[in-house]
């Protein structure tokens, strides 16, 4: 079988990012070495924890740790939602860090829908479901026109929408959505008609699993089979080439963070209707932002997100899996993360045998249209 | 709690002091902030960096009672200090070289040194202690106040210079005093500041006559990291005396906010961090009066927004008020001609 | 006693094949003003990026003083007293002009720099050498000419004897350049010697002493006395080639006008009036040819008439619509296709696949899209399609198009604005930069496109390509059409290079009788 030029590429790009990961998850050991007792023990728990022990008995099949295994998809479909958001906006060369204000809200949008409406679970669900989106798709809209229209650096603003975002969230929490008779800050459990419906029995996997493919499928439908999504990837590589061509750059720019943030609402959505079935003080813990290394693992290309999210969900269940039985705690894996962004966006480093490759063919024509360009100035 | 009582502490000098002491935290990092901001390198990392200094200065401080027993008590918490100085700058100048040798993204590589600090200290705390949440079973050294003789008995004048309990402040809050004074001169007043600006103005013209970009950009980082641990450090040895999980609660965000609400100039970023600093202390003495304190939190991020927003309209409004001049310089010309 | 600045057989050959110097020689005496002109693209910029370090031969020698010497980057050539003012000014724009001028060399005062030295520094300068600056101010908020002054006080400061000026009144009022002109010639009366790049004709006798020609990378005429020879004497040497190529055209089918363009004006952002009133109609089945020396406003009328820049005042109707002011998509619907001049900027998206290159202007209609959904399959044959009617050569229509040669990159671009069967097609140094066989290729193209009774506007510096293709021919000079004629025996190269460089102008009668 003879590979086309993409499936290379493909293939490259996918033993690139297999090496990232090996050299992450080998410093990772390393510095557990230091700190540990039994490093080789913690290990195991970490990179085999989250899979359920199959084991036969006399008694006939016997599978153990199916929540261990829930908690794993669980934590994944979080990811993979945020990741597909970041994909979007970085796609779109827009480096949006909003996902984490966008979670919040599409949590609160949901709560309230949640909490103080009634109706019957299918129609419940969906309009809870369509106000964290909506949450989302505004909080992403608000960024995306200050950049799109009056220029404002969308790093900056999306920093400072997450603060306000969750400082609205605890507002309307504490004043208003709590139940004061808890002794903490929380309100009451969902009622059932709002809370999503179980898929694996004994875990907390929600028909958000089901939503999630959907949400996959969207995204890549969008990215690959809409024209917004082709003005998205054109804006993306060359903003004066799109203009160009006649796109509208700045709706593209405007939206490509709106939509970006109906995803992170609906992520925000699973963690209320789905994990906590009620809505509490903190509920990201930061997971907006690990969105962005499911992004940067899947290389933005939606497809390949599901991927990159169960692989990192399954480090992270895996690390929480070794926290609780051995001596080393779960924050390892936040160390491993930051090698991994590190090594994936350091260009230099692993792909230097293509751009080595790509040197001889390209910058040589760049390079006399510089000179050219240098003679015109 | 009445109004009148709430107006009442406001308006008093114990207010100002906690002004003052809450907003060390923000002016330290911020001014770091400004460093690499005006050398053409936003650092957005300060807020890890910020943590790990905090973390390592408590522990170190701690540790070194044991490692080094028999010296002076007060050399302590120095050492402690001292390690989270340099590990903000380890991690400071990895920012510097995966961004300026290898072409990393620096926004992402600072994300990725949040997540590492954020994550690491809780790591090496778990290891060290057992504990994920706080360093509480350490005990906590913590770098001295500076009390300024003579003044306590002056009622005002006492609580200005030397806080409520006439304690003094910490010491890194007149580090802040002097570091912005320091900045300004550096920033304004010495070649190598003149240098830094001009990097981050226009690379090109600076390389052209002789400045070597990158050594600039790599000292404009190491700064940052710098005052970043200066910042963090006042935190956990200061403010408090304890390191706990995440203890920085996106001061190094605010303190790059306050570098743009400043206008990058350090004058103004440090008015920004004290604004900021009085919003957070008017947020917990409206707490008291029943007003929720997460209005105020907005505060610091809403008007960061509005002056992003308000200054480039204002560009936009200069060059449409430009092109309205050159139309009617053209048309008065036709006219003429 | 030898020259003070020798180079000697210079060839510089980019890595890509481009050959920009072929054996110049080039000698400065001392004490000199000496100019260097020739059209764009002649080598001239080069050649003085090699003398200031920038670019390294690939053969030849420098000799300073009769020594010969190596100059690896601008520092050493600093270091040998040279000193080179580039167009795009190397400025602080918020430091003042004293701070520009000590940049990187401050006085100091223990460890601050030492600004009233530094002011009194750049007053004793700009004393000594008649420029005017106000130390005080700060550069953003100067006019260009005192920007340039301080772009010349800054080689002085740093001990230039020698000075390159490359195009410097490219960008300066007649007020400026006359005051420019004075100074000049007070630095040479202080002993430095002034290399004067330019090409407006008028200025080498103005203020040169001599004057070396380059052409195609050759000097066509070296170190010339500027007494001895006339302005047409250096154009014939500027501009006189041979006609490399002729294109077989078939006689001009005429039909009406398909573009009307009337007294269309721009202002760049920072006032300088880039368009004046320019007017011109383009038929059905002409190639209307736009001649004249880079810089004269031809990137801003094809960039103006796309819908890439707003215009200042005028009106353009295509096909009767109206098309000024209108964004690029709209300009396109009213069929209008254009060949960018900045190919890497605007023509391509160098990470997407050519697939995705080839439907920019046209992926939301059907049958790429219907119904909101896009057929990636239909835009992978369009593009198959389209990469074997123009002879793309490619691995695949999914490469990206970074992967391409300069030539098949140009190859993509014509594909795409030719097959939206425009009515006016707008070609902006269509050939330049690509091997001869794709510029042939390209020029064969816009015949046919002609043939077939399309209008095409085709911008081109390449005098020769403009009068072997154009049916009629524009002349831009400083913004405005200085001329315009039908083409045919009777214009020669001699002719129309005095219109360009403006020597020569017809009465707007002449140029309203034939647009």
């Amino acid at each position: 079988m003879t590979l086309s030029q993409k499936q290379k590429q493909y293939l490259m790009e996918f033993f690139r990012i297999l090496a990232v990961i090996l050299i992450a998850l080998a410093l990772g050991f390393l510095i557990t070495l230091l700190v540990s007792e039994e490093p080789v023990q913690a290990f195991k728990e970490l990179l085999t924890g989250p899979l359920p022990k199959i084991s036969w008995t006399e008694a006939g099949l016997k599978i153990r740790g199916i929540n261990r295994f829930g908690n794993w998809l669980e934590d994944s479909i979080t990811l993979i939602l945020v990741g597909l958001a970041v994909a979007v906006v970085f796609r779109a060369k827009q480096f949006s860090l909003g996902a984490e204000g966008q979670i919040y809200l599409g949590a609160l949008a949901a709560g309230i829908i949640s909490l103080h409406t009634s109706a019957p679970a299918f129609i419940h669900i969906t309009l809870a479901l369509l106000a964290a989106a909506g949450a989302g798709f505004v909080w992403g809209l608000i960024p995306g026109i200050l950049k799109a229209y009056v220029n404002a650096d969308e790093i900056v603003s999306t920093l400072m929408l997450n603060v306000i975002a969750v400082q609205i969230y605890r507002l309307l929490l504490i004043q208003w959505l709590r139940n004061p008779d808890y002794g903490y800050i929380a309100t009451d459990f969902f009622p059932e008609t709002a809370v999503l419906p179980l898929v694996i029995p004994g875990t907390r996997v929600t028909i958000a699993l089901f939503l999630t493919i959907i949400a996959v499928v969207a995204t890549w439908f969008l990215m690959t089979r809409t024209p917004l999504g082709y003005e998205i990837r054109v804006v993306g590589d060359n903003l004066k080439f799109a203009r160009y061509g006649g796109i509208n750059t700045r709706r593209v720019i405007a939206l490509s963070m709106a939509v970006s943030g109906i995803l992170a609402g609906l992520a925000g959505a699973h963690l209320s209707m789905g994990i906590l079935k009620q809505l509490t003080l903190n509920i990201s813990f930061g997971i907006g932002f690990e969105g962005i290394v499911v992004a940067l693992l899947a290389r933005n290309d939606p497809k390949a997100v599901p991927l990159a999210g169960l692989f990192y969900g399954y480090l992270r269940t895996g690390a929480q899996i070794m926290e609780r039985s051995s001596d080393v705690t779960r924050e390892v894996v936040l160390i491993i993360q930051a090698i991994i962004i590190i090594l994936i966006t350091a260009e230099r480093v692993l792909p230097l045998i293509q751009q080595w490759r790509m040197r001889r063919k390209l910058p040589q024509e760049l390079s006399a249209d510089h000179s050219e360009a240098a003679h015109v100035a | 709690m009445s109004l009148d009582t709430v107006l009442g502490s406001i308006f008093t000098v114990a207010f100002i002091a906690t002004i003052i002491r809450i907003s060390t935290p923000l002016i330290l990092p911020a001014l770091g902030g400004l460093i690499s901001e005006l050398a053409g390198v936003i650092n957005i990392a300060l807020e890890g960096l910020m943590l790990v200094a905090a973390f390592l200065g408590v522990v170190v401080g701690a540790y070194s009672a044991q490692w080094f027993p028999g010296w002076p008590g007060w050399v302590y918490p120095w050492l402690g200090a001292l390690a989270g100085i340099l590990v903000s700058l380890v991690l400071a100048w990895l920012l510097a070289f995966v961004h300026l040798e290898l072409g990393a993204d620096i926004i992402l590589a600072a994300l990725a040194i949040n997540i590492l600090a954020q994550g690491g200290t809780v790591f090496v705390m778990f290891a060290l202690t057992g504990d994920k949440g706080s360093t509480s079973t350490l005990a906590s050294p913590a770098l001295p106040n500076i009390v300024i003789p003579f003044v306590n008995r002056i009622p005002v004048l006492g609580v200005l210079f030397n806080a409520e309990n006439m304690t003094g402040y910490n010491i890194m809050t007149y580090a802040a005093l002097v570091l912005t004074v320091l900045v300004w001169f550096v920033l304004y007043r010495m070649p190598f500041g003149a240098h830094l600006r001009a990097v981050g103005e226009n690379p090109e013209a600076a390389a052209s006559v002789g400045i070597n970009v990158r050594r600039v950009q790599y000292t404009a980082i190491l700064l940052s990291g710098l005052l970043a641990a200066l910042g963090g450090l006042n935190l956990s040895m200061g403010y408090l005396t304890i390191f706990q999980a995440n203890m920085t609660a996106g001061r190094g965000f605010i303190a790059l906010a306050a570098v743009y609400l400043g206008n990058r100039n350090p004058i103004g970023t440090v008015i920004a961090a004290v604004i900021f600093g009085a919003a957070t202390a008017l947020g917990a003495q409206m707490g008291t009066l029943n007003v929720p304190p997460q209005y105020i939190e907005m505060i610091p991020p809403f008007v960061t927004i509005a002056a992003l927003v308000i200054y480039n309209l204002r560009r936009q409004a200069q060059l449409a008020a430009n092109a309205r001049k050159f139309q009617d310089k053209l048309e008065q010309e036709h006219g003429a001609g | 006693m030898p020259p003070f600045v020798e180079m000697r057989d210079i060839v510089k050959i980019y890595p890509n094949g481009v050959v920009a110097n072929r054996g110049v020689h080039f000698s400065v005496e001392k004490g000199e003003i000496h100019a260097l002109v020739g059209e764009n693209g002649a080598g001239k910029t080069t050649l003085m990026k090699i003398l200031y370090g920038m670019e390294h031969p690939t053969a030849g020698q420098i000799f300073l003083e009769g020594r010969p010497v190596r100059i690896q980057n601008p520092h050493q050539a600093i270091d040998l007293g040279i000193g080179m003012v580039h167009q795009n000014f190397m400025l602080i724009p918020s430091f003042t002009i004293a701070q520009n001028i000590v940049l990187g060399q401050e006085p100091r005062r223990g460890r601050f720099i030492d600004f009233e030295a530094a002011a009194r520094l750049t007053t004793e300068l700009s004393q000594t050498y008649g420029l005017q600056v106000d130390p005080q101010a700060r550069v953003e908020a100067t006019p260009v000419g005192m920007r340039q002054r301080v772009e010349i006080l800054k080689t002085l400061y740093r001990g230039a004897n020698l000075l390159i000026l490359d195009e410097p009144t490219a960008v300066l009022t007649p007020q400026e350049t006359a005051d420019l002109f004075r100074a000049v010639r007070r630095l040479v009366a202080e002993g430095k010697t002034v290399i004067f790049i330019t090409h407006k004709l008028v200025e080498v006798k103005q203020i040169a002493d001599r004057v070396t020609v380059m052409r195609h990378g050759e000097v066509t005429g070296e170190a010339l006395r500027t007494a001895d020879v006339s302005e047409a004497d250096i154009a014939q040497l500027m501009v006189g080639r041979k006609v490399l190529f002729r294109i077989e055209k078939p006689p001009q089918q005429r039909g009406p006008a398909v573009a009307q363009v009337r007294d269309l004006s721009y202002i760049s952002e920072t006032g300088r009036p880039l368009l004046r009133e320019v007017s011109f109609n383009v038929y059905a089945g002409e190639i209307l040819g736009i001649a004249g020396v880079e810089g004269n406003g031809q990137t801003e009328l094809a960039e103006v008439l796309s819908g890439l820049k707003p215009p200042t005042t005028g009106q353009a109707l295509v096909n009767g619509r109206p098309v000024l002011g209108k964004g690029p998509r709209q300009v396109r619907q009213a069929g209008v296709a254009h060949i960018p001049e900045d190919r890497l900027t605007n023509g391509v998206a160098l990470d997407a696949s050519i697939a995705d290159n080839l439907v920019v202007d046209r992926y939301f209609r059907p049958p790429f899209t219907r119904r909101g959904v896009m057929y990636p399959r239909l835009i992978r044959r369009h593009a198959r399609d389209l990469m074997h009617r123009f002879d793309i050569r490619a691995a695949s229509e999914e490469s990206p198009v970074k992967s391409l040669s300069g030539g098949n990159m140009q190859k993509v671009i014509v594909a795409r604005e030719f097959s939206s069967e425009p009515a006016l097609l707008i070609a902006a140094q269509p050939t330049r930069g690509i091997d001869i066989g794709a510029a042939e290729f390209v020029r064969q193209q816009l015949v046919q496109k002609r043939n077939e009774g399309k209008a095409v506007l085709l911008i081109s510096a390449d005098l020769a390509e403009v009068m072997s293709l154009a049916d009629r021919i524009a002349v831009m000079f400083k913004g405005r059409i200085v001329g315009i004629f039908q083409n045919g025996p009777d214009i020669t190269e001699e002719e129309l290079g005095l219109y360009m460089l403006g020597l020569k102008q017809q009465s707007p009668d002449e140029i309203e009788t034939l647009q």
